[in-house]
């Protein structure tokens, strides 16, 4: 597993190369001139010059391309129009926020889909399976601003388990507030893993292996946890994976439906202000936790399932 | 053959599976009659679908609901049919084992060959850490794999075909069983590895004083092994009795259909006559004999009733009306 | 002996269980038809269903609750919440059409073309499908549209310029299979034109998957353009859209909670019975997918 860690990593290389040149290409589908896109209403000739000679707009694509980059290396992803201060600081201040609840909506998913993927493989085609289905096959076709606003209304306004969004102030406080979020989120892709999984199970559970296990005369619940479960698990992490671009792009809707200050918020919020340098900045941010994602369940995959290490 | 003297290990009567599928309950093992005697190999030989995996895997109660096993399975004289699964579970493994055909997807491909076997250990016996792990060893050598103190930490795909089925054989031996199911562990090998396979199954019956029975659709494979043989039809057994004897004089039109399609190394160039058309669907058989409609020696009575399996000869039981007038023919003429 | 055994099987011994093979409608499947239905004749004709205009402000009925005059409760201007949101499927069917319709061309094409003729093509073509993967579906399309600016247009750009490539993807992978088949070869001894070939021989045969993916991509896009409609980069208001129906009525949740939780159970509603439809065509067709 670790062998294969520098290959991997060397792969992100062309991975960030494309990313770096669909910002950079989103910037110029702006109509007009860049800078002054880039400037918004702060626009007066001097600035608009300053940042033409600072930015390069007026030097060959390719070039331009080049400053980009060497900029991005440096962690330079320009000034925030509405807040006069590096984007990297703007989008930092919100990242831990997104972080804490994307991990949590990715636990909500698995604690919620894995235990019930087993029970409608196990009972597959009786009620209880079918029903589930059912339930999973609606929230299949539910938006997560949907699941939100519910959770939002009835937990929340109604019942007042939880508040009702921001993020509230300090750390258990923050994790308290980030429940229903994470939890939207989480309905949202366990109903997407949930379908493949009964699936993965189902097909598990009637592996020769598991039939080899049996006639082992194994006790059930290890034959469950020791082989079915440790196989289902490697398609898990798979489909998880798959499946982390739709969990971020939720992200952005569900933060701002709970009014929580993360990225995916402050992407909204910079489209309506026009904020385009933070547009590109969390854009960028969120392309790249997605294929730091694909690499951490590549190696788990790896770890797990021996016959990728050969 | 070998302890001819007890009663048998295990003696099956009228069993009978059934599975449910989209077009209602089949049957799949119509009333099959067997006996295994101690440190003898049985062979078990029919066509696809003559139910001879589905008898396996009902003597140790594989068939998951709504599939049913009935009848009476006796071994050691204690009927099997009716225990409960933890009942059961003390059997799997621990007095009957068994192996599959293909090694490749019964033998779980994320867990090593060495946990697979520790499972087994630790299901079934007391020994200690140390001792799970030593024993392990021991048994992979005893299967003849190479290094096997290496080999134990391996994955199942790092090994040959052979090799593999060599590997499962050493997780099912893991807690001594005294009798081994063995469902067609030489299709999937080569010709050679065959032939290793089969002498090593041979090697521990000797050594251990193990009970095997060998399922197979290859009537060489059970000439070359096997002391008795039963052939299966349609879920039923249709002649049983000592290897030599069966395939010298078969007393069942299907066997010697069976034995005529096979090319025979003491007659050269003999020209194969293959049994026209195909075995019978499952649970298309009514009371008559199941293969009636393939025989060339049926007749009117053969339509009266299902014909029971009845002493033939000398330790030999058929189900054939018509086993004395195959007799008169000259089965490779 | 394999092989030497005519009446012996080599294949494994697997009991053989016939199945018949069922050509009738499951019940999923006719759901998602009469589902699907009901939601094009609200499209193509909602004036003869809708019991009110659904932008006739009613002063003495603001924010009722759902009764006999109007089943789903009225707005804050009073206008029926059942005809808006009849109103409303005409904008949302038409977004499940306009996001999928071109991309599903545009893909099919390409994807025909990069099957068929590969080498470079396809070299170039697998670094945009690494590229469209890599980015979050959601996130490159908000990126497109903030760009672009708010408003449906701009969200059917944003659509097809990343959803053709899945397109493309499909009809490439089938093509590939199909180039190798026999009919192929005898189009090309025929002395066939490479594009006859394509479209008239391989495409057809690769249609079933592109059907079959379409329709679930439909319900897809009607989640994705109600939820763009909810954040306000989508349909913008007074145009009646689900999402923008739901994000209208979510300030009033707590006193009027009729006006947000009916539209989006259209949303629901809508996307089952696409997905359902998909899905039972899919298994009707035997596609793997």
């Amino acid at each position: 597993m670790l062998a294969r860690l520098p290959g991997r990593l060397l792969q992100m290389i062309p991975t960030f190369i494309l990313i770096g040149v669909v910002v950079f290409v989103l910037i110029r589908l702006l109509p007009g001139n860049p800078a002054a896109a880039l400037l918004g209403i702060h626009a007066t000739p001097e600035a608009l010059a300053r940042i033409n000679a600072q930015l390069g707009f007026n030097r060959p694509i390719w070039v331009q391309f080049l400053l980009f980059v060497g900029r991005l290396l440096h962690g330079d992803l320009g000034i925030s129009v509405s807040e006069r201060i590096p984007v990297t600081e703007v989008i930092a201040r919100r990242l831990p926020v997104t972080l804490a609840l994307v991990v949590m909506a990715a636990a909500f998913a698995l604690i919620l889909a894995l235990p019930l993927a087993f029970v409608a493989a196990l009972r597959q085609n009786r009620a209880s399976d079918v029903a589930l289905r059912g339930v999973f096959q609606v929230g299949l076709s539910t938006p997560v601003f949907y699941i939100g606003l519910l959770m939002l209304g009835f937990l929340g306004a109604q019942l007042h388990w939880f508040p009702v969004g921001g993020i509230g102030s300090g750390f258990w406080s923050g994790l308290y507030h980030l429940i229903l979020p994470a939890l939207t989120l989480g309905v949202g892709l366990a109903a997407i893993l949930m379908r493949s999984l009964r699936s993965t199970v189902i097909g598990v559970l009637r592996a020769e292996y598991v039939e080899f296990a049996r006639a082992k005369g194994i006790a059930p619940w290890r034959v469950l946890t020791g082989h079915v479960l440790r196989n289902s698990l490697i398609t898990t992490l798979a489909l998880f994976g798959l499946n982390i671009g739709t969990l971020l792009g939720n992200t952005v809707i569900v933060e701002n439906v709970f009014a929580v200050p993360g990225i995916g918020g402050l992407l909204v919020e910079a489209i309506f202000g026009r904020d385009y340098p933070v547009v590109q900045g969390v854009t960028l941010v969120l392309a790249v936790m997605v294929s730091i994602v694909f690499l951490l369940t590549d190696i788990a995959e790896s770890w797990l399932d021996p016959r990728l290490n050969s | 053959m070998m302890h001819d003297n007890g009663g048998p290990l295990l003696s099956i009567r009228a069993l009978r599976t059934t599975l449910a599928t989209e077009g209602g309950r089949v049957t799949v093992v119509d009333g099959v009659d067997l006996d295994v005697q101690p440190g003898e190999i049985l062979g078990l030989v029919g066509e696809s679908g003559s139910g001879k995996s589905m008898t396996l895997r009902s003597i140790l109660r594989l068939i998951r609901p709504p599939g049913q096993v009935t009848g009476q399975v006796l071994w050691r004289g204690r009927d099997l049919v009716p225990l409960r699964e933890a009942e059961m579970r003390a059997i799997r493994g621990r007095e009957i084992g068994m192996i599959f055909q293909e090694p490749m997807t019964a033998l779980n491909p994320v867990l090593s060959v060495g946990a697979q076997i520790l499972e087994n250990l630790a299901a079934h016996t007391d020994l200690g850490r140390a001792a799970r792990r030593a024993r392990a060893v021991e048994l992979l050598n005893l299967v003849g794999i190479p290094a096997p103190a290496q080999r134990v930490h391996d994955f199942p795909h790092q090994f040959s075909g052979g090799m593999r089925q060599r590997a499962m054989i050493a997780i099912a031996l893991a807690s001594n069983p005294t009798l081994l199911l063995a469902d067609e562990p030489t299709t999937a090998l080569d010709v050679t590895i065959q032939d290793q396979i089969l002498k090593l199954l041979q090697h521990l019956r000797e050594t251990l004083g193990m009970a095997v029975i060998l399922v197979t659709h290859d009537l060489g494979v059970v000439a070359q092994s096997c002391d008795r043989v039963a052939v299966l039809y349609a879920g039923r057994v249709a002649e049983y009795g000592a290897v030599g004897p069966v395939f010298a004089t078969p007393r069942h039109a299907y066997t010697l259909g069976l034995l005529r399609s096979v090319p025979d190394a003491r007659h050269a160039r003999q020209p194969l006559r293959p049994i026209a058309g195909a075995p019978p669907p499952p649970d298309t058989v009514g009371a008559t004999c199941a293969f009636m409609p393939r025989c060339g020696f049926a007749t009117a009575a053969c339509a009266a009733g299902r014909p029971p399996l009845v002493p033939a000869a000398e330790g030999r039981l058929s189900a054939c009306i018509h086993g004395d007038r195959l007799e008169a023919t000259e089965w490779a003429a | 002996m394999s092989g030497a055994a005519p009446t012996l099987s080599e294949v494994p011994d697997e009991e053989v269980v016939p199945r018949r093979r069922r050509v009738k409608i499951s019940v999923p499947l006719a759901l998602g038809i009469v589902i699907t239905l009901f939601f094009l004749v609200c499209a193509v004709a909602p004036g003869l269903i809708a019991p009110y205009d659904p932008l006739a402000f009613d002063y003495n009925n603001l924010q009722v609750g759902p009764r006999w005059t109007h089943l789903l409760g009225t707005d804050n201007f009073g206008r029926d919440v059942l005809s808006r949101i009849i109103w409303a499927a005409q904008v949302d069917i038409q977004i499940a059409l306009f996001c999928t319709v071109p991309s599903l061309i545009i893909g099919t094409v390409i994807g025909a073309l990069v099957g068929y003729y590969g080498g470079i093509t396809d070299a170039i073509f697998g670094r945009l499908v690494d590229l469209v993967i890599t980015f979050p579906f959601m996130v490159l399309v908000i990126a497109i549209v903030a760009v672009l600016g708010p408003g449906l247009n701009n969200v059917y750009i944003a659509v097809t310029a990343v959803s053709w490539v899945f397109y493309a993807r499909l009809v490439r992978s089938e093509v590939m299979v199909l180039r190798q088949a026999d009919f192929a070869a005898a189009g090309r001894v025929m002395g066939y034109s490479d594009m006859r070939i394509i479209f008239r021989h391989l495409l057809p045969n690769a249609m079933i998957a592109v059907v079959v993916y379409w329709m679930t991509d439909m319900a897809l896009d009607i989640l994705l353009g109600s939820s763009l409609g909810y954040l306000g980069l989508g349909a913008q208001p007074p145009t009646a859209e689900w999402g923008v129906l739901v994000s209208d009525g979510k300030n009033f949740m707590d006193t009027a909670w009729w006006m947000s939780v009916f539209p989006g159970m259209a949303i629901v509603l809508c996307g089952t019975g696409l997905s359902l439809l998909g899905d039972g065509v899919a298994d009707l067709l035997a596609v793997k997918r």
